[in-house]
């Protein structure tokens, strides 16, 4: 992290001595979009795949069944055209016809059947199964174009799960011939999105072309080339030199500096990450400590400058929040009661408590210690001895594991998914150690919400469980995070509210 | 002789082995290797089914011996990222570093070098600090950022170089510079004083009294003997060119060995960091022993055995 900062510092010395030169950018002459990755991309299978990077790439290279618009958050149609609920445990899927696969050949609903009976099937070891395997009994095709899926019991949330995770291979891809192949598609992938894949070199540069096949809306930019560079100076030195056209999880402090020269463009979007406080308010280190008294819960949230946490620490377009979930996701009732920053009430409901003198307190972190040293210092200032454990996320997993854990300073990034389910669902149903609330009423809630198709019903019941939350203080919301993008000043890429970039959406100025 | 290289060899092959135990401890312990590959906001079913794909759940005990097993057949195992043989990815990116590594002794020669001997042959004068000047810059200068003021100078506002990349011989010169430029204080120092040293010997005195004179002096007479402690430590330094690529490697996005033990690392990949630093283990024990009988080849005086 030391070493990070020095580098940050010393490109950004660096940039002050460049700018004084007008470089030549990349023209959108050839129509290629250049963009840099830090992580390496080894695998271009996301039904082999998690982190953010591959569903940047999937976005660009595969298809799923439905998609959610990202700014109403509607199920639209995407390779299906639609479907019925025959019974609940009964769905029918109705396929478009003029789906093709990158090597030309047409999808039938063979080849979905088969994707969601192998995602399903824990041989597959695929990173979806998880989420198929929950509600997936088995898929068969019934007609030219329509698929039925058998579920193992009502399961309101299938079509949002279709939209986000699976995407559809050819049949047999990954069992041809009956020998197991799980990297069948990490390198050479045949999808049905709307670029194919040219060249692909792990770890080192992807090329992608627009698939002229492709059943949807065509791309503008024709071509696209992702390299993996590590290091964010050179990411920027790339483009000033006009190497790039495109970077993302650029620092602050060096988005705004080079996006301050005419060399670049510096964006800043919404990112569906929050940060939060945990508390032990289940009494899980302590049934008697001082957590489980709500009073001091609310204590904790009054003592939090979360407004300039935001501002300062994490900037960009990023905000305080007060919920427990990303203001843009579903269900994420901003009615629940707030807990404006108020460090003399905090005091006051701190003795109100019985704890007029503070008490001591560990706070575990793993991440963006800045904003976890301002948690403490705020807490401090209330008369809490705060003792912060800066640990690696490792550590703090097995510790929370163990109930070693009074309080942490915690992130979600919801997978990208602008739905309060992929928040709550794993920090409030009781079912992960994540789970520090120790309310069970709250996690039938929680768990209510995914037995109910009705839309308003589940936002109703989010809202219900937000508000619950907030109440009873079970966390201190802190503040949503912001993406920070470079981008050649030729490009125009349009941000979306839930924070995921869409490379397929750019086009030249 | 012979025995002398087996000794060395079987040395070579213990301190790789103690190393890569000790990385083997020591990333075990410092991360979840499940949860590293898996992600920061991955859920825990994902992080389990990891950990059962990869075998981490097993005691350590047995994943160790399980790839010392392995080792001693020939099989580094396979790399819990790239899904491919250890072995394989090793060799696909040991080019680049092999490149990168005597590209940058190159310079550190060229540099070095001369410098040295400017400095021996005008001691204490304007030349000599010029040339200490330079050692000590070179010493303070970390080379993250030598990277990158380098690219910023010859590759955005002097734009001569490519700025990252490994696809031609173009995108090594910036990196070798800034990967050789770390060797030149302590080849530069031994080569002044090796070579002060000499010039004060009875035979190159004789030398100078049949006229020998300056570069010539040098070739001729006083170079070789001065240079004997500098190839050992040229041939320690490549050995250390392999390891301390690291991060020259994550400047300038070369794929070689060095961003593929960070990346490794990073990623608790632990089966292809044993093998790096096994293999890093193996070159720099071999250097040293090539330091050895280059010495005895070049000073008739030396005997190793």
């Amino acid at each position: 992290m030391r070493m990070s900062r020095w580098r940050s510092v010393c490109a950004a010395s660096a940039l002050a001595l460049a700018t004084s030169f007008a470089p030549a950018h990349a023209s959108p002459e050839d129509d290629t979009l250049r963009a840099a990755m830090a992580e390496e991309i080894l695998n271009l299978d996301y039904n082999y795949t998690t982190k953010r990077e591959y569903i940047i790439l999937a976005q660009l290279t595969d298809a799923t069944l439905f998609n959610i618009d990202p700014e109403t958050q509607e199920v639209n149609p995407s390779i299906a055209t639609g479907y019925e609920w025959i019974d609940d445990t009964t769905l029918d899927v109705t396929l478009r016809d003029d789906v093709k696969f990158h090597d030309g050949s047409a999808l039938t609903p063979e080849d979905v059947a088969y994707t969601y009976n192998w995602i399903a099937n824990p041989e597959s070891e695929s990173n979806a199964t998880g989420v198929v395997e929950r509600w997936l009994d088995n898929a068969e095709v019934t007609g030219p174009n329509t698929v039925r899926f058998h579920l193992k019991s009502v399961y309101p949330l299938v079509i949002r799960d279709m939209a986000n995770r699976i995407m559809i291979r050819k049949d047999g891809t990954y069992n041809e011939g009956g020998e197991i192949d799980r990297d069948a598609m990490s390198s050479d992938l045949i999808g049905t999105g709307p670029y194919r894949v040219v060249s692909f070199e792990p770890g080192t540069e992807l090329v992608l072309e627009r698939f002229d096949d492709y059943f949807g809306e065509a791309p503008a930019i024709g071509n696209i080339v992702v390299r993996n560079i590590p290091d964010v100076g050179t990411q920027q030195a790339e483009l000033m030199s006009g190497g790039i056209d495109w970077m993302f999880k650029v620092p602050l402090d060096l988005a705004e500096s080079l996006g301050a020269t005419p060399m670049a463009s510096h964006l800043s979007g919404p990112d569906l990450r929050v940060g939060f406080l945990v508390l032990d308010a289940g009494g899980y280190t302590d049934p008697d400590g001082p957590l489980t008294n709500v009073l001091v819960r609310r204590a904790i949230n009054h003592a939090l400058n979360t407004e300039e946490m935001a501002e300062f620490l994490i900037g960009g377009s990023a905000e305080a929040i007060h919920t427990a979930c990303h203001p843009a996701q579903f269900g994420c009732d901003q009615d629940a009661v707030a807990y404006p920053y108020d460090p003399e009430k905090a005091k006051a409901l701190l003795a109100e408590a019985g704890y007029p003198d503070g008490f001591p307190l560990e706070l575990w972190a793993y991440r963006d210690k800045a904003a976890a040293e301002a948690i403490a210092s705020d807490l401090t200032k209330v008369g809490i001895d705060v003792t912060l454990r800066y640990v690696k996320l490792e550590s703090l997993n097995q510790a929370r594991a163990a109930r070693e854990i009074p309080a942490y300073f915690g992130t979600w990034g919801s997978g990208g998914t602008a739905d309060t389910a992929a928040i709550a669902r794993i920090h409030f149903s009781g079912e992960s150690d994540r789970d520090m609330s120790g309310d069970t009423d709250l996690a039938d809630l929680v768990l209510s919400a995914e037995q109910t198709s009705d839309q308003e019903e589940r936002k109703s019941i989010y809202s219900d469980a937000i508000g619950k939350i907030a109440d009873e203080a079970l966390w201190a919301p802190l503040f949503s995070y912001s993406a920070n993008y470079l981008v050649s000043p030729e490009l125009d890429f349009p941000l979306d509210p839930d924070g995921l970039p869409r490379l397929q959406n750019s086009s030249w100025k | 002789m012979l025995r002398y290289i087996a000794l060395r060899g079987l040395l070579a092959l213990l301190v790789a082995f103690t190393v890569s135990l000790a990385a083997f401890l020591l990333l075990n312990v410092a991360a979840d290797p499940a949860q590293a590959i898996a992600g920061e906001d991955a859920t825990p079913d994902v992080v389990e089914a990891i950990r059962a794909r990869y075998g981490l759940d097993r005691p350590l005990s047995v994943r160790y011996f399980d790839w010392l097993g392995g080792v001693l057949q020939g099989d580094f195992g396979e790399s819990y990222y790239w899904h491919k043989p250890v072995a394989e990815l090793v060799a696909d990116r040991a080019d680049e570093t092999i490149t990168l590594a005597l590209s940058a002794l190159a310079v550190t020669i060229l540099i070095a070098i001369p410098l040295g001997a400017l400095a021996a042959l005008n001691p204490n004068s304007w030349i000599d600090r010029f040339a200490l000047g330079v050692a000590v810059s070179a010493q303070a200068v970390p080379n993250f950022w030598l990277g990158l003021i380098m690219i910023i100078l010859f590759a955005v506002m002097v734009p001569i170089f490519p700025v990252s990349g490994d696809d031609t011989w173009m995108h090594f010169v910036l990196p070798a510079f800034v990967l050789g430029a770390s060797s030149v204080p302590a080849v530069m120092r031994l080569t002044r004083t090796g070579l002060i040293e000499v010039m004060g010997a009875d035979y190159v005195r004789t030398a100078r009294s049949k006229g020998f004179r300056g570069w010539q002096l040098l070739r001729r007479h006083a170079m070789r003997n001065a240079l004997l402690p500098v190839i050992s430590v040229l041939a320690v330094q490549l050995g250390q060119k392999f390891g301390g690529s690291v991060i020259t490697e994550s400047i300038f996005a070369i794929n070689g060995l060095g961003r593929l033990a960070l990346e490794s690392i990073l990623g608790a990949d632990i089966p292809t960091v044993q093998m790096l630093i096994f293999v890093f283990a193996i070159v720099f024990v071999a250097m040293n022993l090539l330091a050895d009988i280059l010495n005895a080849a070049l000073d008739p005086r030396i005997r190793i055995g």
